[in-house]
């Protein structure tokens, strides 16, 4: 048995809300009383659950399946391990909505709508699903779990915050529309697929990682990146100067690679291990031990 | 308690007695290669002079080959089992002998192959696989998280040796032994293959001597000083009349023993079980007259595996 709760949009408060404190685990221990005096920051205004959102609550096995997501990581030393399994509904969600997940680390978030900035920020376990848009900063230095934007992201997902020298350490975020702007900028461990377009400066300061891209490329993609993976579906106009042709023989990394992705979004869950990609290292200006994989 | 009634199946005494193993650590390695011959030349040179851990550091051997769909790499492969009496041991036994046998083969890659959420085996803790192999790199190596999974790609001459960074390993049981004494060298010989040949089909054991059988089977201690084990005259054909600890009746002319490591006590008992069935199989009328096995009065291995016990289903008969 798992705990669903539902928080249902009664009314846009007209101003932003800091909807970080609502989280699956958490809200799973709470009466829906409790959850409902909860007080959200908004910006220079405070608000209370209950005067944005209608509360409500089931427990039964089934309600999860809506939430149910290919992958449920395995989150060591999560906290309300006694709830980890729950899942809170957020419906009606709007961008005035941030920080939707944000320092999660178990359970399943359920977002129907949209969600404005710095969803899933330093997320580090469970599942957080958003049906609609998310703003910037998505997965902002997430490091575990899984995150999924059913439509299109703002700048700066799977980066870091400003002044901080990494970016996502961890965990998977799909962005099945298009990726805004600095696209994985310092990122350093886990894996972003974008099933749509990615933004200038997309992998651009890359330190590791696995970083995905289905449709075109912005300008400055791949700028200083010092190691890590940036896999294109399609072949760029142009490839950066500092990026050389990358050798051969790398069959048995690309076999896991795309072993890994068998279970994503597509293109990239259709690859196959006999065709290998062509290869290219840089950022020579840098490292230059990361590499571009372009399998279109 | 050892069942003092003999047990004859096919006309094969089987003695009343026990073998006794030890506590172990282990791994399994999985090496894959671009065709299953490069993978089994790797996991040979390997497994190669690791009979016992009296003089090779460890005790190895092939588990089984495995098909393309069952590898991390979708490459022919071939597990192998690392069995040492420590952890620190079996560390230092897996980083020097897949830097020697397995970076060195043409186009293999090595993993991990014990799964710890699904192991029957108890978690023992990690060990090091390609952490310190990547510096054979020499600054070029890569590292590489794919789901969770740290994996090193060191350049080489072929193109990338492509190695997962750790192994869990596991508290094993070693020195599962059975002791085939049959009447002349042929029958002993052919009686052994069988049941190696039987055992080689079970998951999660290996015999580690040659063949999976050892002639040289031995005792604690020596009289000489300085030798911790010698040869088991109780069992050695040309001793019969000498050695006052002599086992071996008239009929007995050759004794092979079968060593047995595996994963789990239960591994190494399903092993020894087949071996009775295939050397029973063959039966007096082959030769096969005796199966015994090796112990130390039971008071230095926490394993006890009774003869009578393991054959308790199969078709014998009380004499």
């Amino acid at each position: 048995m798992s705990t669903t709760t539902t928080l249902r949009v009664k009314a846009p408060p007209g101003f932003r809300v800091d909807a970080g404190a609502l989280l699956p685990a958490p809200l799973a221990e709470l009466s829906l009383n409790e959850i409902e005096r909860i007080v959200l920051p908004a910006g220079n205004e405070r608000c209370a659950v209950g005067d944005v959102f209608e509360v409500s609550r089931s427990e039964t096995a089934a309600a999860r399946a809506a939430a149910d997501a290919p992958h449920t990581p395995h989150t060591p030393h999560a906290p309300h391990i006694e709830h980890a399994d729950a899942t809170l509904v957020i419906d009606g969600a709007e961008p005035w909505l941030d920080r939707v997940g944000a320092h999660m680390t178990a359970g399943h978030l359920v977002v129907h709508g949209s969600t404005g900035d710095y969803s899933g920020l330093h997320m580090a376990g469970g599942v957080l699903r958003i049906d609609g848009d998310a703003g910037h900063f998505t997965a902002c230095e997430m490091r575990g779990g899984r995150l999924s934007v059913a439509g299109n992201s703002g700048d700066f997902a799977a980066g870091a915050l400003t002044g901080d020298m990494e970016g996502m350490t961890g965990g998977t975020l799909t962005i099945h529309g298009d990726a805004g702007a600095r696209l994985a900028d310092r990122m350093r461990r886990g894996l972003v697929l974008v099933g749509g377009d990615a933004g200038e400066f997309a992998a651009s300061r890359l330190v590791a990682g696995t970083v995905c891209v289905a449709g075109e490329l912005g300008p400055h993609y791949a700028y200083g990146m010092r190691r890590g993976t940036l896999l294109l579906a399609q072949r760029p106009v142009q490839l950066p100067p500092t990026f050389t042709e990358g050798g051969r023989g790398f069959d048995v990394f690309w076999a896991l690679l795309v072993r890994s992705l068998a279970r994503e979004i597509t293109p990239f869950s259709q690859w196959r291990t006999m065709k290998l990609p062509a290869r290219y290292a840089g950022d020579l200006a840098v490292d230059g031990r990361g590499e571009i994989l372009i399998a279109g | 308690m050892s069942d003092p009634a003999p047990l004859q199946i096919n006309g094969t005494t089987i003695d009343a007695t026990f073998a006794e193993a030890f506590p172990m650590k282990a791994t399994r390695l999985v090496i894959t290669a671009h065709t299953p011959t490069w993978a089994l030349n790797a996991a040979n040179a390997m497994t190669g002079f690791a009979t016992s851990v009296i003089g090779c550091g460890c005790e190895a051997g092939i588990e089984r080959e495995l098909a393309p769909g069952d590898t991390p790499d979708g490459r022919p492969g071939v597990a192998v089992l690392l069995f040492a009496v420590s952890s620190k041991e079996l560390a230092k036994q897996i980083e020097r002998r897949v830097g020697q046998c397995v970076l060195t083969c043409p186009t293999t890659a090595i993993y991990g192959g014990i799964d710890p959420a699904t192991s029957r085996a108890p978690l023992s803790d990690v060990a090091s696989l390609g952490r310190g192999l990547r510096f054979f790199g020499d600054g070029w190596q890569i590292s590489k998280v794919l789901a969770g999974t740290r994996y090193w790609r060191v350049p080489v001459m072929d193109g990338e040796f492509v190695c997962e960074e750790t192994t869990a390993t596991v508290k094993a049981v070693g020195g599962g032994n059975l002791l085939l004494l049959a009447r002349d060298i042929d029958a002993a010989l052919a009686a052994s293959e069988a049941a190696v040949a039987a055992m080689r089909k079970l998951p999660n054991v290996i015999m580690p001597f040659p063949g999976g059988v050892v002639r040289s089977g031995s005792k604690v201690g020596s009289k000489y000083k300085g030798a911790t084990a010698s040869s088991n005259d109780a069992f050695c054909p040309t001793l019969v009349g000498l050695s006052p600890r002599s086992e071996l009746g008239a009929e007995v002319g050759c004794v092979l023993e079968i060593v047995i490591d595996g994963l789990t006590d239960a591994d190494v008992g399903l092993a020894m079980t087949a071996g009775i069935v295939a050397a029973t199989a063959r039966g007096r009328a082959a030769g096969m007259l005796r199966i015994s096995a090796g112990n130390y009065g039971g008071k230095l291995g926490p394993y006890h595996f009774h003869l009578h016990e393991l054959a308790a289903g199969l078709d014998g008969s009380r004499a």
